[in-house]
């Protein structure tokens, strides 16, 4: 009890000190605020752009959200197809790992121009889709290949239909896999948001990337912090969700992975 | 015809190549607790997941004179969902053949009385020791009161005491249904403990060896184990075991 208040307690105490010798450090050796403005300066971008970040945030945010729940959908029909057929796998797993390797940044360009400057967000959102589909992909194609093969053979002896297969075995069995790769897209829905926003570097997609862009050509870098630091929260608080529903729907099952 | 199952000429070679078994004919009669006994890789497993219909033969083919018999499997591994109880585990087949959930439940609960888990139906499988959980194996198998038991080493991976208490149930289980029993495994003395035939496999492909008969009292009386008669058969079957690797 004691060891799990520390844990809590401690990072938030190193938080604090770390914010109070920034400030301090900024005014003894007297940073100029345009390489490394003090914390009280970042606080402040929010009283004057609070308005302007949240919208863009709430922007950046939808697209993550949409991009997420796209790949998983995707990710998962795609791995039930090559499950169920090796051909399927076979024709189509080039285009995947290809899409996936890839650099998101190299592509971004085309997109935009195929998709448009004046629908930019659904460049945005498909290249955010591209980044967070593969490990979705992967781990439900992994998870679906780890059934037990005695199992599946029970499942063939009792005469089970496709749907009582998958419902009862597949599913089940490859959630633990499915769910990690489902975490690690979530993250990466993010990430690919931001890249492409930053791709597409026009007022069009208003997200937060557009915010620090536009604030470093303005040298409003407190404004820039104060944008990196509602990217991060949002990140954290994405993979704290996703690893609690993680954790929720195994806990019980697979006690083992508690942990991990 | 008293016999249920006919192996005709059985046989089966594997995509890769692999000929698993060269010619195996037998036939089992209803109610018969027969053992398949040889050493590993001499196709025992292939001649199970035949009978099962898991592969189909290269030649030969299984044959129910009687009709085809409903099945149960047990693997060598207790195979069962870790993410659901012994109970659900136990009511798999049931609900898989349509019965309703709450009915498939009560008759699961049951199954689990008969293997002496009566306090466990709602244990994970991560729970349970690896006895418990090959008995849990077991309540599954028996629990859609199949006419035909098929085991293959399901106890190989237990410790001697567990095994031998696990035989003893299993044969109060036959006692007590009757089922048609074939049972796989390479330990000659469990073979002469469970079965009234043994027959014996070898080689690669596998092919039958021998066809024993084991004449003492079914089910067994108390002491079998240790008594000369069970000895005599031991060696019987040791000594064709020796003829046909040397
Ligand atoms: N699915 C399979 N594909 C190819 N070879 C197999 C397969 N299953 C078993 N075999 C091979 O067939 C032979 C007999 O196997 P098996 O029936 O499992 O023997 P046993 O149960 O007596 O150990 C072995 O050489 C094994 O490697
Ligand atoms: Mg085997």
């Amino acid at each position: 009890m004691r060891l799990q208040l520390l844990r809590i307690i401690l990072p938030v105490a190193l938080f604090a000190g770390l914010i109070w010798l920034w400030e301090w450090s900024v005014a003894y050796w007297e940073i100029k605020p345009f390489v490394l403005p003090p914390p009280s300066a970042i606080l402040a971008v929010f009283e004057t752009d609070g308005p302007s970040l949240l919208a863009s945030a709430w922007t950046t945010l939808g697209t993550t959200l949409a991009a997420f729940v796209l790949a998983v959908i995707s990710g998962i029909l795609l791995a039930t197809l090559f499950a169920s057929s090796r051909i399927a796998e076979a024709a189509l797993s080039p285009y995947a790992v290809t899409l996936q390797v890839t650099p998101v940044v190299a592509i971004a360009p085309l997109i935009i121009v195929w998709v448009g400057l004046d629908k930019a967000w659904l460049a945005v959102l498909i290249l955010a889709w591209i980044v967070a589909f593969f490990p979705v992909l992967a781990s439900a194609t992994a998870g679906l290949k780890a059934v037990d093969p005695n199992l599946r053979d029970l499942f063939r002896l009792y005469h089970a239909s496709f749907w009582q297969t998958f419902r009862r075995l597949m599913i089940p069995s490859s959630l633990p896999y499915l769910l990690s790769g489902i975490k690690t897209a979530g993250g990466l829905a993010l990430v690919g948001a931001v890249v492409a926003e930053f791709a597409a570097a026009s007022g069009n997609t208003n997200g937060l990337a557009w915010r620090i862009l536009e604030a470093g050509n303005r040298l409003q870098i407190a404004k820039m912090f104060a944008a990196l630091m509602l990217l991060a929260l949002m990140g954290v608080i994405l993979y704290a969700l996703l690893s609690f529903i993680e954790w929720l729907l195994l806990h019980r099952w697979h006690g083992d992975r508690r942990n991990t | 015809m008293t016999h249920d199952l006919r192996l005709d000429r059985l046989a089966k070679t594997y995509p890769n190549g692999t000929a698993a078994l060269q010619e195996l004919s037998a036939e089992i009669e209803a109610g018969a607790f027969v053992s398949l006994l040889g050493p590993s890789g001499c196709g025992k497993s292939t001649v199970l997941r035949l009978i099962a219909g898991l592969e189909l033969p290269s030649r030969g083919s299984v044959e129910w004179p009687r009709g085809r018999a409903a099945l149960g499997f047990i693997f060598q591994e207790p195979t069962l969902m870790a993410w659901a109880s012994a109970a659900k585990n136990v009511a798999l087949p049931l609900e898989l053949g349509g019965v309703a959930e709450a009915d498939a439940g009560q008759r699961a609960r049951a199954a689990l009385d008969k293997v002496g888990l009566a306090g466990f139906a709602d244990a994970l499988p991560r729970e349970l020791s690896g006895g418990m959980r090959m008995r849990v194996s077991i309540a599954r198998a028996l629990a859609a009161e199949p006419a035909v038991l098929l085991m293959d080493e399901p106890f190989a991976a237990l410790d001697e005491l567990t095994r031998g208490k696990l035989n003893d149930d299993l044969l109060g289980l036959w006692t007590e249904r009757r089922f048609t029993g074939i049972f796989v495994t390479h330990s000659v003395f469990e073979a002469v403990y469970l079965s009234q035939r043994i027959l014996i496999l070898s080689g690669r492909p596998g092919h039958l060896v021998a066809d024993i008969r084991n004449p003492a009292p079914y089910p067994r009386e108390a002491g079998y184990r240790t008594s000369p008669a069970f000895n005599a058969t031991a060696r019987d079957i040791l000594s064709v075991l020796e003829d046909v690797s040397t």
